[in-house]
């Protein structure tokens, strides 16, 4: 294809690549492949993957289906980022490790079930114990009612809600193992719903959602990887925020949400986290006592000491903070 | 060269060693670092659950004081207070409706952002603007024989969107720094996973398994030690090491030590000037450089 004027394609340079699968099946195990094939500028992963399994490898399993974005069904991994492989182009990760080698493995933490096709349930249960549909109030069932919804509350469930259930962000989430943890794509879809005004089953999901939510470590994996640009760890922290819902409050609850407030109590009356106090607080007495073995066998026990000053401006960060305690 | 210096409250509390190392090292390497005036706290990663605007409209207080002070760099050794700026940052140019909010709670302070300022980490300064030629011309007694754990963590890393110096999935700054010292980079699977620090406030355990995995796949690629670039990985991966060992009965140690306390060492500074964990000093005598 020749470069032309405006509204020709990129002029499209062509580049022998290697691909390297993690395969696997039941009776072998796993084992690496290589092919060779030629890429240009336009060609996704999901087309390479067609390649190989076209032209060089029928045996080779992957799942691929509307190639723009929009199914979740090529989650993978991909130069060890989990990826969406309709989304990413073979020549921009070259281009990225400055090697001609693309190394493509299924995604961890779901079973693989051959090559790069993981089962998916676990994914699929974590998203229907949050019910994901909207419970509207008997009144609207009826059609004696209206749905209504404010543009300002439409603009912070949007976002939300735009989750293709690939499950990338679970794979990559170093809190899932906590079976207690509902994981990034159920959170952002469960505050979706709990945050809904036209939504019944407020009490029900605040008590999964709210207690889940102070299990999360905060790390951005689920933001970093998410295709849809959700920042599910930004729909946990909104969900916390909403911890006076839950009225039982489970262990993780009470102690998670005792550490927030001592640490916004902290910043607005001082402008800074004091840290002794922030655990004695966060923590209690006789748990910040205990700890103290920890803290001297660390050879820290001298910062103990250090008396930070407040901040001097006071009053204006009382006025910027006033309103979080 | 001269750049606004915002340490952070952990760095001037219980990991006050962080905030002598880095003065330290700026000093040799002729960056100055000049305190934010008045500085307040980045909200520690927990402050934006609560209120968003007055998560926002403090960070933007330190930017601004910065822009004030006449610079537009502000380095800090920390993470997670990197983070926090660089995220205020962000959704304060992205979002108009946050942007509205937090014009509204600033109305009648001393606070107005320009969006000249900008957060950055020391590693970043570190590499772009002294250099690895410059660190290197520096290092007086190589780390020769010492391996090295090269730690990330996430709040340097993720998400590209606010932070951008390198891919999060491939970094390479800590390598490189590690390298400068005359040490051996020991790249482990878990360098970008996360430390764990931030559940110790609610889910403890898993916090501690959280770290407990971190050490043991450093160990495991047969580090001695492990340089980290953030305050709050030291609390967790120094102080509360104890705490991880006690909880899964481990017999061995992986001592932590922050990025410039490494970097330090190689300048010539002795463990105590730098005020290195006890831990890391022992490693060191036994390989004989300490």
């Amino acid at each position: 294809m020749e470069a032309g004027g405006k509204g020709v394609l990129k002029m499209v340079e062509q580049r022998e690549v290697k691909v390297r699968v993690k395969r696997f099946d039941t009776e072998k195990g796993n084992w690496w492949a290589e092919y060779k094939l030629v890429v240009d500028w336009y060609t996704p992963m999901t087309e390479v993957l067609r390649r190989i399994k076209v032209e060089i490898d029928p045996t080779l399993s992957y799942r691929a289906a509307c190639h723009m974005g929009v199914c979740g069904s090529c989650s993978m991994k991909i130069n060890g980022k989990p990826r969406l492989a309709c989304k990413t182009r073979a020549i921009e990760l070259l281009n990225q490790t400055g090697d001609e080698e693309i190394v493509v493995e299924p995604m961890d933490y779901f079973p693989t079930v051959k090559d790069l096709v993981v089962d998916m349930s676990d994914f699929y249960s974590r998203m229907f114990k949050v019910k994901p549909r909207l419970h509207p109030a008997r009144e609207v069932m009826e059609g004696k009612a209206e749905h209504r919804l404010k543009p300002e509350d439409q603009r912070t469930l949007w976002k939300f809600g735009q989750c293709i259930w690939c499950g990338l962000c679970v794979s990559a989430c170093p809190a899932i193992e906590d079976q207690d943890f509902l994981g990034p794509a159920a959170q952002a879809k469960g505050f979706r719903f709990l945050a809904d005004p036209r939504d019944t089953l407020t009490e029900e999901r605040a008590k999964l959602l709210i207690d889940s939510a102070w299990r999360c470590t905060y790390c951005y994996q689920c933001f970093e990887v998410c295709p849809r640009d959700i920042e599910p760890v930004e729909a946990v922290k909104k969900t916390r925020a909403m911890s006076s819902l839950y009225k039982g409050r489970s262990e993780v609850v009470r102690v998670g949400v005792r550490h927030s407030e001592a640490v916004a109590e902290s910043i607005a009356s001082t402008g800074k986290i004091m840290e002794a106090l922030v655990y004695t607080k966060g923590y209690g007495a006789s748990q910040a006592v205990k700890d103290m073995i920890f803290l001297l066998a660390s050879g820290r026990g001298k910062y103990l000491l250090v008396k930070e000053t407040s901040v001097k401006n006071i009053e204006e960060v009382k006025k910027i903070v006033g309103g979080a305690t | 060269m001269k750049v606004a210096y915002y340490p952070g409250c952990a760095t001037h509390g219980f990991a006050r060693d962080i905030d002598v190392a880095t003065k330290k090292v700026a000093e040799v390497l002729g960056l100055e670092l000049v305190e934010v005036e008045d500085w307040n706290c980045c909200g520690g990663g927990f402050l934006d659950e609560k209120d968003e605007v007055a998560f926002v409209s403090i960070n933007l207080r330190n930017l601004s004081t910065v822009e004030r002070m006449g610079m537009k760099k502000m380095v800090t050794p920390c993470s997670v207070c990197l983070h926090s700026a660089r995220k205020s940052e962000v959704v304060y140019k992205e979002d108009k409706y946050l942007r509205r909010e937090v014009d509204s709670r600033l109305r009648g302070t001393q606070v107005s952002y320009k969006g000249e300022a900008t957060a950055e980490h020391l590693v970043w300064v570190l590499l772009r603007d002294v250099g690895l030629e410059r660190l290197k011309a520096q290092v007086k007694k190589p780390l020769k024989g010492l391996r090295v754990g090269a730690y990330y963590g996430c709040q340097m890393l993720r998400p590209q969107k606010y932070l951008g110096f390198e891919e999060p999935s491939r970094p390479k700054s800590m390598e490189q720094l590690i390298a400068v010292t005359g040490a051996t980079p020991v790249t482990f699977s878990q360098a970008t996973s996360c430390c764990g620090f931030p559940l110790l406030g609610s889910n403890e355990y898993m916090g501690l398994k959280l770290a407990y995995k971190v050490l043991e796949g450093a160990k495991h690629a047969g580090a001695d030690l492990m340089a980290h670039p953030c305050s709050l990985c030291h609390l967790q991966l120094d102080m509360t090491q104890e705490k991880v060992r006690y909880t899964f009965k481990l017999q061995w140690r992986l001592p932590a030590l922050y990025i410039a306390q490494l970097i330090g060492l190689s300048f010539g500074f002795s463990p105590d000037e730098l005020q290195v964990p006890k831990g890391v000093t022992e490693v060191l005598e036994s390989k004989g450089l300490a």
